[in-house]
């Protein structure tokens, strides 16, 4: 380890003064890039306060604000960039301060902030705190599997803010009264190096030691007993029961249950699944208050959220971090849009397809999607340009998500590669009428079979673009295919012969 | 008498056999393949339980979960 790292915070670690000269800092180096909207004004002196501290980190709320690696106005993204390397833990402290909070403190933020699921089902953190505390001795899983093929949000978060996504963790474990804690990813991610190598930074600074750096210990976040695994890199195995599944020996398969994990998890031990993107906005929101961490965002879209851009955006894989009432249109500016695309996949390959401009002006957070039958999901945003063949696309994406079931409930199993033909079909002009009638009864067949959410997601991204693409369809029925069909795709889906099919490991 | 039960499936046990339907045709509905699908997720009444009791016996598979609330 080069750096030498200092361990003892040098004020406060609540205190925002510190915070608000980082940002003021910032404020004097010019930004430009991944900007868009209104950014925040550059702050001066008078921010020194810690009053206007708290106005400069609520600040980017009131106007709306997309930023990339390193861009002012960015909360889980702002510091070094991705051409500097991970944030250590040096810097680390040095922008956020040392972590010295108890748990009421910590409960009280899980309140107040209303964190709320960034893996894609969008569940209070709270919720799952208070099954876990109830029935006692929880273990931990902190989520990395990231699943959706197209987006790097997770990856990102890993490889550049690894502290930000341990202190969420370490602030999980000890709100929950455990120190197990497994980092769970999948095989080849290439986020297990530089956690490893974060949580090797911690040792060496004393973090699991208790009173190394602060003698009250109730304040004391120390580190819980990290372990490493991997699992299978498929589409379903980072679905929290499968991730459960595949920590505790078995196979990374959802399975039935009646009961939450957080209650029960495949053994009987409460497991809290927490994505790492939930964790890094805990780690944020212990340090600047759970209402301010809350004003981030809009109103009942809680703090900053990471969206990635793909399909036809300037940097296909691009993760960029909004915060206040961004809208689609925003997302889009900064992935070199101008104008409204043809249409827009939105929450990931398992997500819904939505018509351009309606998109545009659609606030990206739950209520603003769920008002048009989408959700943020896993935070992907992907563009599909006028000329592409929106249900080509989509024959693809199907196939490949009917390649991913985990083969275990019957309708999945039976109805998901009919469910890919047709849309084939459909796409390639061999389709009629009759034709479409049976898909559309077949999708609803489908939907709402399977143990685990991947049909009903295949399901919904069907219905959407059946509706968005209405036109294309009734074309497609009368005349063959179009010209987008013979293009090469915007969304490329993993090659289907690559399947992992190995289990999980310990690293 | 109106009962407090449920009735579910689990999925990732059912193989189709549909023999829970022939016990609880009332209750359980087979998909195109066969594969069983509950209509009504709440037990109305005795009846339905004691139908629903004997489907869920009746599986090869134990896919079929009927639990009644403790009181």
């Amino acid at each position: 380890m080069s750096t030498p790292v200092s361990i003892r915070p040098r004020g406060n670690p609540l205190s925002l003064g510190r915070l608000a000269q980082d940002i003021a800092r910032e404020a004097q180096v010019p930004h430009s890039e991944g900007i868009v909207a209104d950014a925040v004004k550059p702050v001066g002196d008078s921010f020194a306060t810690e009053q206007s501290a708290r106005r400069a980190v609520v600040g980017p709320a009131v106007r709306p604000v997309v930023g990339r690696v390193g861009s002012l106005g960015t909360v889980l993204l702002s510091g070094p960039t991705a051409d500097g390397g991970p944030a250590n833990l040096a810097l680390h402290l040095a922008r956020w301060g040392a972590l010295a909070v108890d748990t009421a403190t910590i409960l009280d933020v899980l309140d107040s902030s209303e964190i709320d699921g960034r893996g894609g089902g969008g569940f209070p953190l709270r919720r799952k705190v208070d099954a876990a505390r109830a029935a006692g001795h929880p273990l931990v899983i902190v989520n990395a599997s990231e699943s959706e093929p197209a987006s790097r949000k997770d990856a990102t978060l890993c490889t550049l803010r690894p502290h930000l996504v341990l202190d969420g963790a370490a602030l999980l474990a000890k709100a929950l009264g455990t120190s197990d804690v497994v980092v769970h990813m999948h095989r080849g991610s290439g986020m297990a190096g530089p956690l490893r190598a974060a949580i090797d930074q911690r040792k060496a600074a004393g973090f699991a030691s208790a009173d190394s750096w602060n003698p009250d210990r109730s304040h004391t976040v120390v580190d819980p007993a990290w372990r490493l695994s991997e699992g299978p890199d498929r589409y379903v195995s980072g679905e929290s029961s499968a991730v459960a599944s595949s920590v505790e020996g078995a196979e990374a398969r959802p399975y039935f249950t009646t009961s939450p994990l957080a209650v029960s998890g495949p053994s009987g031990r409460p497991t809290v699944v927490s994505n790492v993107e939930t964790l890094a906005h805990l780690a944020v929101a212990v340090r600047i208050g759970g209402d301010a961490w809350r004003a981030l965002g809009s109103d009942h879209a809680p703090g900053t959220r990471l969206v990635t851009l793909t399909g036809a955006v300037a940097e296909p894989g691009l993760v960029v971090e909004a915060s206040g009432l961004v809208t689609m249109g925003d997302l889009l500016h900064a992935g070199g849009l101008a104008h409204p695309p043809a249409a827009v996949l939105v929450g990931g390959f398992g997500g819904s397809w939505i018509d351009g401009a309606r998109a545009w002006t659609t606030p990206f957070s739950r209520p603003g999607l769920s008002g048009i039958g989408a959700g943020p999901g896993c935070g992907m945003v992907g563009v599909l340009p006028s000329g592409a063949c929106g249900l080509a696309e989509t024959a693809r994406i199907v196939a490949y998500l009917a390649g991913e079931s985990a083969g275990q409930c019957g309708s999945c199993v039976s109805g998901l590669p009919r469910l890919a033909s047709a849309l084939a079909d459909l796409a390639s002009g061999r389709m009629r009428r009759r034709g479409l009638r049976k898909t559309a009864s077949l999708a609803e067949e489908i939907f709402g079979s399977g143990a685990c959410g991947h049909p009903d997601a295949v399901v919904r991204l069907v219905r959407s673009a059946l509706d968005v693409f209405a036109g294309d369809v009734a074309a497609h029925l009368d005349g063959g295919p179009c010209s987008g069909v013979e293009l090469a795709p915007v969304f490329t889906v993993p090659d289907p012969r690559r399947i992992d099919g190995s289990g999980g490991a310990w690293l | 008498m109106a009962v407090s039960a449920t009735i579910r499936i689990d999925p990732t046990r059912c193989r189709g056999h549909a023999i829970c339907a022939v016990f609880f045709s009332s209750g359980i509905e087979l998909d195109q393949w066969g594969y069983g699908k509950i209509t009504d997720i709440e037990l109305q009444d005795e009846r339905a339980l004691t139908r629903a009791r004997r489907a869920a016996s009746a599986c090869p598979n134990g896919a079929l979960l009927v639990e009644e609330a403790q009181t």
